[in-house]
C-alpha cells in the first residue's frame, strides 16, 4: 500500500531528498563555493527527473487519491522542470558576475520545483495547498534573493504580504469548500457538486479561484507582478515567467475540472472575465514601459490571459490549447529572458529599452532573433507564437464564447503595439551607446535555440499538439 | 497527387528555397547574386506557364499537404484564374525588379540580403494568392508584412524611413491580426478553413450573426493592407524605402493583397448592404482623398504613392459596389494599374537616381536630357490619367460605367459625381507629373547631371510600357481570357455579366464623364500655381502628426493605468486586491441566492452584548489608535480575551483555555519586544485615503461577516458528528478538540510543533544576525537609560511571582494530564509553564534567572519534536500507521483517573517543544536588551529602589 504510494511519488521524493542533501552538504562544507557546481548539478538532476517523468508516463493516483499522476501532471511537471533548469543554467553566469550566487540559490529553485509538481498532481485541498506553499514560500525568499537592494527586498516583502492574503483568501475558499462538501479530495467535491452548486460552496468556489488568479497574476490579483518582475535578479524573474506561472496554470486548471467539472457554468464566466481583464490591461498598460522587465510582466499579464482564454472554454480542446499555450509562452521567454540578461552596458545591468536603439547595426543575429521571439510573442504568424494564440481563441469560438475571442483578437492587436516598438528600436531607432557586445555562451544557445523553435516549430510544433491532447483528455471528463 | 499538384507546391515553395541563394551567390559578384536571385523567379514563373492552360480552360488546380489538422490548418494551394493573374503579376514583376534592382542599388548596399528579403516578400505573396487555406492565408498575409518591414528597413539610415517603416508595421500588422478574429469566425461558420468551401457557404455567411464581426475584422484587414481611407497615411510615409521596393511593394503587389482578398471573399461576403455601404464608400472615399492629396505632392514618390492610394481606392469601391460586372472591371483595372504604376514607380526611381532630386520643383525640362524616361515615363502616365490610346483609359471607362448605374443611399448621382472627380483628379496630377518633370526648360541646377540610364535600368519600365500601349490598342487580343477567367473566379457562381474591352463604346454617359473628366484635369493643372497656395493655406490634418496624436493618447493612457494600480503603495495593491474579492463575493452572492434561514436568533443576553460591544469598541479604538503601538497592544489584549470569552459562551471551553493561554504568551512576548521599538508608528495616509480604505474593509469585514451570519443562520451539514461520535471510541478521549489535535489530525499537530520550533529557532537566528550586523550599530547608541523606572525588579512583584511558581506548574501539570478527557493537553500546558515561568524573568530580569535554570532550549525543542516523532513512529511496529494510538487509563490520586495511551507520550512532546521554542523566543529578545546596553542586575530584586545600578556587562 505505502510502497504504491510512494512508488507514485517518487520523482518528487527524489528531488525534495535531493534538494535538503544538497542543502545540508554545501552548509557544512565550502557555503557558497559550492553554488555553481551546486547548481549544474541540479539543472541536470532536473532534467533528468523530468525524463524520468516523461518515460514512466502515468503512475495513477497515491494516497487515497490525494495525488494523481495523470498525463496532465506528466506533461506539465515536464515543462515546469525542463524550464526551470534552462533557467538555472542562464542563470549561473549572471549571479556569478553580481556577486549573488548563493548555494541556497538552487536549493529553492529545487524546493519550489517540488511544490509545483505537488501543485499540478494535487487531488484534494491539503495537497494543494501544501503544493503552493511550499512554492510560495520558496519564491518569496528568491524574490528577495538581492538582499542589498532595497528594490529586490522590496520587492520580496510586497510579493509576501499579497501572497499571503491571497493564501488567506484560498484558504478561505477551500475551508469553505469542504464546510459544504464534507470532504476536500477532488473526486469527493465532484460527487457534491452533482446536483449544482450551493450558494455556500459557491464562495468556496470564487475565493479558490481568486487565489488562483494571484497565482496567475490575472488581473485585477496581478499587482505583484511588475514590482517583483522588475525588482528581482533578471534570473529570478525569468524563472518567475517560466515555471511558477505553468504550475499555476496546471493548478487552475485541476481544479476547476477536476473538482468542479461537472458544474463549468459556474466558472466559466468568471474565468473568462478574468482572461478579458488580464488581456486588456497586460497590453494597455505595456504600452508606457520603459524597463523591459517590467514590460515583461506585462506581457506576462497579458499572456496569462490568453491562456485563461483556453481554460474558460471548459473543454478538452481548451485544455489542449492552454498547455500549447503555455509550452510556446516558456520556450519565448526563455528565449526573450537570456537576451535580457546579456543586456549590459559597461558591466552594469541595463534594463532599459532605449538602449537597444539600432542594435541590428551591431549585432545583426541576434537582433533577428530577438525580432522573431518578439513578432512570437505578439502573435503574429508564422511564428509559432501565433499558433499558440489560434488554438486559445478557437477553443473559446468553439466553446462558444465568441465575444472572448473577439475581445482576444482586440487586445492581440494592442497587445503587438509594444513588441514591435522593441522591434522598431533595434532596427530604426537612433544611435546610442552601444551595450556591451558579447553574450555568454549558454545565454547565445539559449537565445538562438529559442528563436529557432519560434520558426522551425510551425512544421509541427515539435508533435506537442498530440501529447497535450492526451494530457487535456485525461483531465477533462 | 498529380504533377500539376506538384508544381503548385513547388511554385510556392521556390522563392523560400531561392531565398538561401543571394546571401551566398553574393560573393560570386553582384551581377551573379541577380541571377541567382532571377533564377528561382524565373522557373516559378515558368511552372505556372505550364499550368496556365489549364487553368484557362476553367480548370482550378488543388494541392494540400496536411499541417495542424486539428487546427483546421492544412497547407492547402489552389490556382484558379483569380491567383493565376496576381501570380503571374508577382513572379512577373519581381523578374523586372530583380533586374532594375541589379542596376539601382548602389555598390555599398547590401545586396544578397536585400534579394534574399525580396525573395522571402516574394514567397510570401505568392502564398497569400495561392492559399485555400484562410489559416495558411493568414500566416503568409503577416509574412508579408514582416518581410516588407526587413525591405522597407533597408535603407534604415535614412530617418524618414524609420518614421515609415513603424506607421507600416503598426498599421498592417495590427490590421492582420484583426484579420484573425475574423478568420476564425469565417471558419465556424463556413465549418472549414478551406477557401473554396467556404466560397461554397456564402448564403450561411451572409445569414450568420456573426456575419458583421466577421467581415469588419476581414475588412480591418484588408483596409490596412490596402492603405484605405483612414488607414491611407502609412503608405506615403513608407515611400522612403529604396525605390525597388516601392515599385514592387508598395504599386505592383503587396497593397494589392488587400484588394486580392476582397476579391477572394467577394462570393462568400460580397452583395450585401453592410459590404456595399462599408467598403464601396471607404473605397470611393479614399479615391477622391488619395486622389486630391496627390495633386498638390511635390515629392515625385508621394504623388504616385498617393495615386496609388486613389486607385487602390478605386478598386475597393468597384468591388464594393458588389455587381459581378464592376467585380470583372476591378480585375482589369488591377492589371491595368500594375502596369502604368510599376512603369512611372521605376521611372520615378530612375529620375531620383540620375538628377539626384524627387522635388518636382527642382525637376523640369528633362525631355531632351532624358528622352527614353521621358517617352516611358510620359506613356505610363497618360494611362494612369485615363486618356484613349492606353490602358488606363479602358478601365477607366469602365468605371465610370459601373459608378454611373450605382444608387447610394437612395441618391443615384452621389457616387457617380465622385468618381467624376476622382477621375479629373487624376487626370490632373498624372499631367502634372508628366508637365513639370519633363516639360518647361532645362534647368542648370540639378544636383547631377541627368542622362539616360544604362540598358538594364529602363528595359523593365520599357517592357511595362509597352503592355500599356499595346492593351490600351487591342485589350481583347492580349488580355481578354484572362480577365475572362479571373473575373470569372472572383464573381464565382455568379452569371458572367455582359462587357466588351474594346476602346469605342459608343457615345454614352461614361464618354460624357470621361470628358468632363480630361477637360477638368486640364484646367485644375492649368490653374496649379495657385490652387496650391490655396491648398498650402488650408488647414488639413496630417496623418503622421494624428498617427503620433494617438500614439501619444495611448502611451498617457496606458501610463494612467499603470499609475492607478502600480504606484508602488501596497495599500493600492491591497486595495485592488480586496475590491476585487468583495466583488467575486457579490458575484457568488448574485449567482443563486440564499434559501431562506432555517434558525432561529439566539436571544442576547446582556453579558453576550457587553463582550461584544468590548469587543467591537476595542477593534474602533484600534483603528483610532493604531499609532500608538502600547494602546494598540493592549487593546489586541482585549479583543483576545473577548474571543476567549466567545469560546466559553459557545461552550468550547478547550479553544477558550488555548486561546487565552496563547494570548497571554504573545501579548508577553510583544511587551517585550515593543521595548526596542519607537512609541509610534509613522503616520502614513492622508485623510481621503483614510477614507478609501475605511470603505474598503468594512465592505470586506462586513462581507465576511454576513456570509458568517447568513451561514449561521442555516443548518448545515457539518463534519462535527464524526468527530464526536469516533473521539472516545476511535482516540480514547472525551475531549474532542484535543482528541482531535493529537489523533485524527495528530499528524498536523505534529506539523505545527515543527513549525513552532523552527519559529523559535529562526528568531534566534535573525537575531544573532541581526546583531552582527548594522543593527547593533545603532543598538548600541540608543540610549535606554532615560525614561527607566528606577525599579524595574519590585519586591512585591518578584515575591508574587515566586508564590504563584509552583501553583502555576501544578495547574500546568494538571492541565497536561487532564488534557485527554477534560479541557486541556500538552499545547495548553506547555503554553502555562511558559507563563510561570516568563512571570519570573519579567520580575526578576532575564540574566538573573537564566543563571538559575538548567535546561538548553534548543536542546528541549529538539527532544521534544524527538519525543513525538518516535511516539508516531512506535505505531509502524504494530504495523499501523503513524500516529496510531494506543491508550488505557491510569488511577493517580488524588487526581482523577486519568487516560494514558501513546498520545499521552505524543502530548508530552507537544509540550516540551511548546515550552522550548517561547522561552527561546524570551531569551532571544533579552539578547537585544543585553547588546543595547541594559545592565545586568545581581540580585533577583531592587531591594532599595534608589540604589545605583550596578552595571556589570556580560555575554549571556
Amino acid at each position: 500500500m505505502i510502497a504504491a504510494d510512494i512508488q507514485v511519488v517518487l520523482p518528487e521524493l527524489v528531488l525534495s531528498v535531493f534538494a535538503m542533501a544538497a542543502l545540508m552538504g554545501a552548509v557544512y562544507t565550502i557555503k557558497d563555493r559550492a553554488a555553481p557546481l551546486l547548481v549544474w548539478t541540479t539543472s541536470g538532476v532536473m532534467v533528468l527527473v523530468a525524463l524520468w517523468i516523461a518515460i514512466a508516463g502515468p503512475q495513477g493516483s497515491a494516497f487515497e487519491g490525494s495525488f494523481t499522476s495523470d498525463g496532465f501532471s506528466v506533461f506539465a511537471k515536464v515543462m515546469i522542470l525542463m524550464s526551470g533548469a534552462a533557467i538555472l543554467l542562464m542563470s549561473e553566469g549572471y549571479m556569478a558576475r553580481h556577486g549573488i550566487l548563493k548555494f541556497e540559490y538552487p536549493v529553492l529553485i529545487t524546493l519550489a520545483s517540488v511544490g509545483m509538481m505537488v501543485m499540478v498532481s494535487a487531488g484534494d485541498l491539503i495537497v494543494l495547498y501544501m503544493g503552493l506553499e511550499l512554492q510560495s514560500l520558496a519564491l518569496y525568499v528568491v524574490a528577495a534573493l538581492r538582499r542589498d537592494s532595497i528594490k529586490s527586498t522590496e520587492a520580496g516583502l510586497k510579493y509576501f504580504v499579497l501572497g499571503a492574503l491571497s493564501s488567506g483568501l484560498l484558504l478561505y475558499g477551500a475551508s469553505l469548500t469542504y464546510g459544504y462538501t464534507g470532504t476536500t479530495s477532488f473526486a469527493g467535491i465532484i460527487e457534491a457538486t452533482e446536483g449544482g452548486v450551493s450558494t455556500g460552496l459557491l464562495f468556496g468556489l470564487v475565493f479558490l479561484l481568486a487565489g488562483f488568479a494571484f497565482k496567475v497574476s490575472a488581473a485585477p490579483f496581478h499587482m505583484w507582478t511588475p514590482d517583483v518582475y522588475e525588482g528581482s535578479p533578471t534570473p529570478v524573474t525569468a524563472f518567475f515567467a517560466t515555471a511558477p506561472k505553468v504550475a499555476a496554470m496546471g493548478l487552475f486548471a485541476r481544479v476547476v475540472h477536476d473538482a468542479f467539472g461537472g458544474v463549468v457554468g459556474d466558472w466559466q464566466q468568471i474565468v473568462a472575465l478574468l482572461s478579458v481583464l488580464s488581456m486588456f490591461l497586460g497590453a494597455i498598460a505595456a504600452i508606457g514601459q520603459r524597463n523591459i522587465k517590467r514590460l515583461m510582466a506585462y506581457s506576462s499579464i497579458a499572456h496569462m490571459g490568453f491562456a485563461l482564454m483556453g481554460l474558460a472554454a471548459g473543454t478538452v480542446l481548451g485544455v489542449q490549447a492552454m498547455l500549447i499555450y503555455m509550452a510556446i509562452y516558456v520556450t519565448m521567454n526563455i528565449g526573450t529572458f537570456a537576451f535580457i540578461m546579456s543586456m549590459e552596458k559597461d558591466g552594469r545591468v541595463v534594463t532599459d529599452i532605449d538602449a537597444l536603439q539600432m542594435y541590428s547595426k551591431r549585432e545583426p543575429l541576434k537582433a533577428l532573433a530577438m525580432l522573431v521571439l518578439l513578432f512570437s510573442l505578439a502573435g503574429v504568424p508564422p511564428m509559432v507564437g501565433f499558433f499558440g494564440k489560434l488554438y486559445v481563441l478557437r477553443a473559446a469560438y468553439d466553446a462558444g464564447l465568441g465575444w472572448l475571442a473577439v475581445a482576444g483578437v482586440l487586445a492581440s492587436v494592442i497587445g503587438a503595439f509594444y513588441y514591435l516598438r522593441i522591434v522598431y528600436y533595434m532596427y530604426f531607432g537612433e544611435e546610442r551607446d552601444a551595450l556591451d557586445p558579447g553574450m555568454s555562451p549558454v545565454l547565445w544557445g539559449f537565445l538562438m535555440a529559442s528563436a529557432a523553435v519560434m520558426v522551425v516549430g510551425i512544421v509541427n510544433l515539435f508533435g506537442i499538439e498530440p501529447a497535450a491532447a492526451a494530457a487535456a483528455a485525461s483531465l477533462v471528463n | 497527387m498529380t504533377d500539376s499538384s506538384n508544381f503548385l507546391v513547388i511554385i510556392a515553395l521556390l522563392p523560400f528555397l531561392g531565398a538561401l541563394l543571394p546571401g551566398v551567390m553574393i560573393r560570386a559578384g553582384r551581377t551573379a547574386c541577380a541571377w541567382f536571385t532571377a533564377f528561382p523567379t524565373a522557373l516559378a514563373l515558368l511552372l505556372l506557364l505550364v499550368l496556365a492552360p489549364a487553368v484557362m480552360r476553367g480548370e482550378t488546380i488543388h494541392a494540400e499537404i496536411e499541417w495542424l489538422p486539428q487546427l483546421g490548418l492544412t497547407a492547402s494551394f489552389m490556382l484558379d484564374g483569380l491567383s493565376l493573374l496576381f501570380a503571374g503579376m508577382i513572379l512577373g514583376i519581381g523578374l523586372l525588379i530583380t533586374l532594375y534592382a541589379r542596376f539601382y542599388l548602389s555598390g555599398n548596399d547590401p545586396m544578397g540580403v536585400f534579394f534574399t528579403y525580396l525573395l522571402l516578400f516574394q514567397g510570401a505573396m505568392l502564398g497569400i494568392v495561392l492559399s485555400d487555406n484562410i489559416l495558411l492565408l493568414l500566416i503568409f498575409w503577416e509574412l508579408t508584412s514582416l518581410s516588407s518591414f526587413l525591405l522597407i528597413g533597408f535603407w534604415s539610415h535614412l530617418p524618414e524611413g524609420r518614421q515609415g517603416a513603424r506607421m507600416a508595421l503598426a498599421v498592417t500588422g495590427a490590421g492582420g491580426l484583426a484579420m484573425i478574429g475574423g478568420m476564425l469566425i469565417l471558419g465556424d461558420i463556413a465549418g472549414s478553413y478551406k477557401i473554396s468551401e467556404i466560397l461554397q457557404a456564402g448564403d450561411a455567411i451572409r445569414a450568420s450573426d456573426w456575419y458583421i464581426p466577421a467581415l469588419i475584422l476581414i475588412l480591418l484587414g484588408a483596409f490596412t493592407k490596402s492603405a484605405q481611407f483612414p488607414f491611407h497615411f502609412w503608405l506615403p510615409h513608407a515611400m522612403a524605402a529604396p525605390t525597388p521596393v516601392s515599385a514592387y511593394l508598395h504599386s505592383a503587389t503587396m497593397v494589392k493583397a488587400g484588394v486580392f482578398l476582397m476579391a477572394r471573399m467577394w462570393p462568400a461576403l460580397a452583395g450585401t448592404d453592410a459590404w456595399f455601404y462599408i467598403v464601396a464608400t471607404t473605397g470611393l472615399v479614399t479615391m477622391v482623398i488619395g486622389a486630391l492629396i496627390a495633386l498638390f505632392k511635390d515629392d515625385l514618390k508621394a504623388l504616385l504613392a498617393f495615386s496609388t492610394v486613389s486607385h487602390l481606392g478605386l478598386l475597393t469601391m468597384l468591388l464594393g459596389i458588389g455587381t459581378p460586372f464592376a467585380a470583372v472591371v476591378a480585375v482589369f483595372h488591377i492589371i491595368n494599374h500594375l502596369t502604368f504604376k510599376a512603369a512611372l514607380f521605376m521611372t520615378a526611381g530612375i529620375i531620383d537616381h540620375e538628377t539626384g532630386t524627387r522635388d518636382i520643383n527642382r525637376l523640369g525640362g528633362l525631355r531632351r536630357l532624358m528622352p527614353v524616361t521621358f517617352v516611358i515615363g510620359t506613356i505610363a502616365a497618360l494611362s494612369m490619367a485615363g486618356i484613349p490610346l492606353f490602358n488606363g483609359f479602358l478601365s477607366k471607362e469602365m468605371m465610370l460605367d459601373a459608378a454611373h448605374d450605382t444608387t447610394w443611399a437612395g441618391n443615384p448621382l452621389i457616387v457617380a459625381v465622385l468618381a467624376t472627380v476622382g477621375a479629373l483628379l487624376s487626370v490632373a496630377y498624372s499631367l502634372r507629373f508628366i508637365w513639370h518633370v519633363f516639360f518647361g526648360p532645362v534647368r542648370d541646377d540639378y544636383p547631377s547631371k541627368p542622362h539616360d540610364p544604362p540598358f538594364g535600368m529602363w528595359a523593365g519600365p520599357a517592357f511595362l510600357a509597352t503592355l500599356v500601349v499595346v492593351i490600351g490598342i487591342v485589350p481583347a487580343a492580349i488580355v481578354g481570357p484572362l480577365v475572362a477567367v479571373a473575373g470569372g473566379a472572383v464573381i464565382g457562381d455568379a452569371e458572367m455579366p455582359y462587357y466588351s474591352l474594346k476602346i469605342w463604346h459608343g457615345v454614352n454617359a461614361a464618354l460624357f464623364m470621361s470628358i468632363i473628366a480630361v477637360v477638368g484635369g486640364l484646367v485644375f493643372l492649368a490653374l496649379h500655381g495657385g490652387l496650391n497656395r490655396i491648398w498650402n493655406a488650408l488647414p488639413r490634418p496630417e496623418a503622421k502628426a494624428i498617427f503620433d496624436w494617438i500614439v501619444a493618447q495611448v502611451a498617457a493612457l496606458s501610463r494612467r493605468v499603470t499609475e492607478a494600480s502600480h504606484n508602488g503603495s501596497i495599500s493600492r495593491y491591497l486595495a485592488i486586491l480586496i475590491v476585487a474579492s468583495v466583488a467575486l463575493g457579490a458575484v457568488a452572492f448574485g449567482g443563486s441566492g440564499l434559501a431562506t434561514p432555517s434558525r432561529e436568533m439566539l436571544p442576547v443576553s446582556l453579558p453576550v452584548l457587553a463582550g461584544w460591544l468590548m469587543l467591537i469598541v476595542a477593534t474602533g479604538s484600534i483603528v483610532v489608535m493604531h499609532h500608538h503601538r502600547f494602546r494598540a497592544l493592549v487593546l489586541i489584549g482585549i479583543i483576545g480575551l473577548m474571543i476567549s470569552f466567545g469560546f466559553v459562551f459557545l461552550s468550547a471551553p478547550d479553544l477558550a483555555l488555548t486561546q487565552i493561554s496563547v494570548e497571554t504568551v504573545t501579548i508577553m512576548l510583544l511587551l517585550l519586544a515593543l521595548h526596542f521599538m519607537p512609541k509610534s508608528t509613522p503616520r502614513e495616509s492622508s485623510g481621503l485615503l483614510k477614507l478609501r480604505d475605511g470603505v474598503i474593509a468594512i465592505a470586506a469585514g462586513g462581507g465576511v461577516g454576513a456570509l458568517a451570519y447568513a451561514f449561521m443562520l442555516r443548518d448545515v451539514d457539518t463534519i462535527s458528528g464524526y468527530h464526536l461520535e469516533n473521539s472516545y471510541t476511535g482516540g480514547g478521549g472525551t475531549n474532542v478538540v484535543n482528541v482531535i489535535l493529537v489523533d485524527f489530525r495528530g499528524y498536523d499537530t505534529y506539523g505545527e510543533i515543527i513549525v513552532l520550533g523552527i519559529a523559535g529557532f529562526v528568531i534566534y537566528a535573525l537575531m544573532d544576525t541581526l546583531l552582527n550586523g548594522p543593527a547593533a550599530r545603532r543598538l548600541r547608541n540608543t540610549d535606554y537609560a532615560q525614561n527607566r523606572s528606577r525599579d524595574r525588579h519590585p519586591l512585591m512583584m518578584v515575591v508574587a511571582t515566586r508564590v504563584m511558581m509552583p501553583i502555576a506548574v501544578m495547574v500546568g501539570v494538571y492541565i497536561f494530564l487532564r488534557g485527554h478527557n477534560q479541557p486541556g493537553g500538552g499545547f495548553v500546558a506547555g503554553l502555562v509553564i511558559s507563563i510561570a515561568l516568563l512571570m519570573q524573568y519579567m520580575a526578576s530580569g532575564f540574566a538573573w534567572t537564566q543563571n538559575r535554570q538548567r535546561v538548553e532550549y534548543h536542546a528541549l525543542i529538539g527532544i521534544g519534536a524527538l519525543v513525538a516523532g518516535l511516539t508516531g513512529a512506535a505505531a509502524w511496529l504494530y504495523n499501523s500507521p503513524f500516529l496510531t494510538s494506543l491508550y488505557g487509563y491510569v488511577e493517580l490520586p488524588p487526581i482523577e483517573e486519568f487516560g494514558i495511551g501513546t498520545a499521552f507520550l505524543f502530548d508530552l512532546g507537544v509540550f516540551m517543544t511548546v515550552l522550548g521554542a517561547v522561552m527561546l523566543m524570551l531569551y532571544s529578545l533579552s539578547r537585544i536588551a543585553r547588546y543595547a546596553g541594559e545592565p545586568i542586575n545581581v540580585d533577583p530584586m531592587d531591594y532599595d529602589p534608589k540604589q545605583a545600578i550596578v552595571d556589570e556587562k556580560g555575554e549571556v
